[in-house]
């Protein structure tokens, strides 16, 4: 029972890391009905980006100290006589990396908004108004430019990155069972369902988030009603792009920077078909769904057997509700 | 204006060459196929049995795509279980079949094997379309080489560490050399691309047509979805099964990650560069997309002469220019090089009343 309910918490943690990487595919395809094969290895560049900015640019030797390592006065004195593994030690730890994981952070969103918006306006908007399938293939061969683009850029062996919050381990009891997380994951989840919350609600409250559901509806009637598409294909971009570098600088602290992330990215996607492509609420669900059923997969069966977890079950799901778990049907006319 | 398509009989309206710019093409092009083994040297020949054996996938893939419309990025998985359905079946047959025989029975099985694992994959293609079944047959890309690496499998598939493959036999001629192989891959390629060509003038690869530009009014006009998308599925997966075969009997050895979601792309990467729905498409695109990384490794190795650093940065290269080739054909030729040949032997055959 308590290892149950430990696996279970640890999938909910990697299935909120699911639901803030496929927050960005649906938003780029409620607004341009084009599904991104290549999102994960723009998650990839996210994850490349932070370890510049959080590992690499510090080192450089113009960078002042306090970058590198943070360590003013008051720090120092906290630090005399604690132990070794005390949660105190961990959190000042992570306040003498944070300049660098914000400046990280910072790098990485910047750098993937500019890398989103850019192969929107090369790529995705010569193509606007012609048959989705040519720009879905189009985001196929980006796969390949990306992953190649990504091994000439970094070609250094990725190290260490630190992590975005305190990494102290917790231990506490629930229903009887002992149950033991670390803070770094606990904080990744929230920092991931935040995310996800902010922009559900800002696509249903805000006014550029209704004109992402009105391009969604119609666009030839979203464009007469004034709403720039164009402005919402970018808009939609830039928003997977950014979200895709705060899931792969988490990506980055929890499993290491390999071009392996970019396969992450499908599994990303055959969570997002099973949840239904354009509902937020049936992606949520799936997310979740994944990544407790990887983590009993990984309890049960071993770790090999947890990766093609979300493929059987998009399969499994798509042969009884062929638009997901809450997609909306297509309506066909002749 | 279309010019110069007189026709004075049916004969003549029906032929698949039906003019004499494009007999002589195709027979420039068999006559060339020929001259490989017997002038090529090593290298050539190995360049066209790769050819030869992507070939043979990618017209099945067109089936599937270009010619019924149903998205397939998962087409990896049947060669896969081509090449595992002959390495098997001659491990287990060994002693009970004659050698000579063995492989003219174990193409088949592989092939028939393909066909029912393409029929079990097409499956969803009944009730989703598009990018459902995109990443549906994607998932069975994973799945199947997921099985194929598995543990429990690892006494008949070898693992992850992949399996020896046999060596072919045709009645007692030894196909040892690649040189040998190469007659038997080109005729079986230059077979499977005039079914294919023919499929199209039949009913079945007509409902097929019918199913891709309109799967509705298809199934208005009396043409079964359930049936047509599954023969669509066996067919193709048929093709690549015989590929799968090839290429066990061409490499020594096989490795799962061989056939990965890579080899998935880059089938269709070469009907979106050859040109979709089109049966010569299949092999301008082979030709490229085999070629492209050939060339930028002889590019490579005249400036940098072996340097270890230049290499290094040899394969991300060759990457991205397999990703730019998709990406600049979907933007500025969207037909292929099918249509950019089609354009220069239409102006030849015109020449000199009009152009175009």
């Amino acid at each position: 029972m308590g290892q149950i309910l430990q696996f279970t918490i640890n999938g909910l943690m990697s299935g909120a890391i699911y639901a803030l990487i496929a927050v960005g595919l649906v938003s780029v395809f409620k607004a341009t009905r084009v599904v991104n094969f290549a999102h994960g290895y723009l998650i990839m560049f996210g994850a490349y980006f932070y370890f510049t900015f959080a590992v690499l640019v510090p080192q450089l030797p113009f960078a002042p100290d306090w970058l590198q390592s943070w360590r003013p006065e008051w720090m120092l004195a906290m630090r005399e006589g604690l132990p070794m593994f005390s949660p105190m030690a961990a959190v000042l730890d992570w306040l003498a990396n944070l300049p660098r994981i914000l400046l990280g952070l910072a790098g990485a969103l910047v750098c993937n908004a500019l890398l989103g918006m850019l192969i929107e306006r090369t790529l995705m908007r010569p193509l606007m108004g012609q048959s989705v399938f040519a720009m879905i293939m189009l985001t196929v061969g980006l796969i390949s430019i990306l992953s190649g683009a990504a091994q000439l850029i970094w070609t250094s062996d990725a190290e260490f990155v630190p992590a975005l919050a305190p990494n102290t381990p917790i231990r506490f009891e629930m229903f009887g069972a002992n149950i033991f997380l670390f803070g770094a994951d606990l904080a990744n989840m929230a920092i991931a369902l935040l995310i996800f919350v902010g922009i559900v609600v800002m696509v249903h409250y805000t006014k550029s988030g209704v004109a992402i559901r009105a391009t969604a509806e119609d666009q030839s009637t979203a464009y007469s009603m004034g709403i720039s598409v164009p402005k919402v294909f970018s808009r939609a971009w830039v928003l997977a792009s950014t979200t895709g570098a705060i899931a792969g600088a988490i990506l980055a602290t929890r499993n290491g920077i390999s071009p392996a992330l970019g396969l992450f990215g499908f599994s990303v996607l055959a969570i997002v078909l099973m949840g239904g492509l354009d509902s937020y609420l049936g992606v949520f669900i799936a997310a979740m769904a994944v990544g407790v059923l990887e983590a009993l997969t990984q309890w049960k069966l071993g770790g090999e057997w947890a990766g093609i977890v979300p493929y059987v079950a998009v399969l499994i799901v798509i042969l009884i509700r062929p638009h997901g778990l809450m997609g909306s049907k297509e309506i066909e006319r002749i | 204006m279309i010019t110069g398509n007189l026709k004075t009989t049916y004969r003549a309206d029906e032929q698949v060459l039906n003019n004499r710019w494009k007999r002589g093409f195709v027979l420039g092009a068999l006559a060339g196929l020929v001259a490989i083994p017997l002038f090529g040297n090593n290298y050539i020949v190995l360049i066209a049995c790769q050819m030869g054996i992507m070939l043979i996938a990618v017209t099945g893939v067109n089936v599937v795509i270009g010619y019924t419309g149903l998205m397939s990025l998962g087409h990896a998985a049947f060669v896969a279980i081509g090449a595992y359905a002959t390495v098997i079946f001659h491990n287990a047959a060994g002693g009970v079949i004659p050698d000579s025989l063995l492989t003219l029975v174990a193409i088949p099985f592989a092939v028939a094997v393909s066909a029912l694992a393409g029929i079990i994959v097409g499956l969803p293609s009944l009730r989703v379309k598009g990018l459902y079944l995109a990443v549906a047959t994607l998932s069975a890309n994973f799945i199947v080489i997921f099985l194929i690496e598995e543990r429990v499998f690892a006494p008949w598939t070898g693992g992850m560490v992949g399996i020896n493959t046999p060596t072919a036999n045709l009645l007692g001629w030894e196909l040892g050399s690649r040189r040998e192989l190469f007659w038997l891959i080109a005729v079986l390629a230059v077979l499977a691309l005039l079914a294919a060509q023919n499929l199209f003038r039949t009913r079945v690869g007509r409902a097929f047509i019918a199913i891709r530009d309109r799967d509705y009014s298809a199934e208005i006009l009396g043409i079964s979805l359930y049936r047509y998308k599954l023969m669509s599925f066996a067919i193709s997966a048929a093709y690549c099964g015989l590929a799968g075969a090839l290429f066990a009997y061409f490499y020594a050895r096989i490795l799962p990650e061989q056939f990965d979601l890579h080899l998935s792309l880059m089938l269709v990467a070469a009907i979106i560069v050859g040109g979709m729905g089109r049966t010569m498409g299949a092999v301008y695109g082979v030709i490229v997309i085999v070629m492209v990384p050939e060339v930028i490794k002889v590019v490579f190795g005249a400036f940098a002469g072996g340097g270890a650093e230049l290499a290094m940065i040899r394969a991300p290269i060759q990457e991205i220019a397999f990703g730019a080739l998709i990406v600049g054909f979907l933007l500025f030729e969207p037909f292929g090089i099918n249509q950019i040949i089609d354009r220069a032997l239409r102006a030849l055959n015109r020449w000199p009343f009009a152009r175009g």
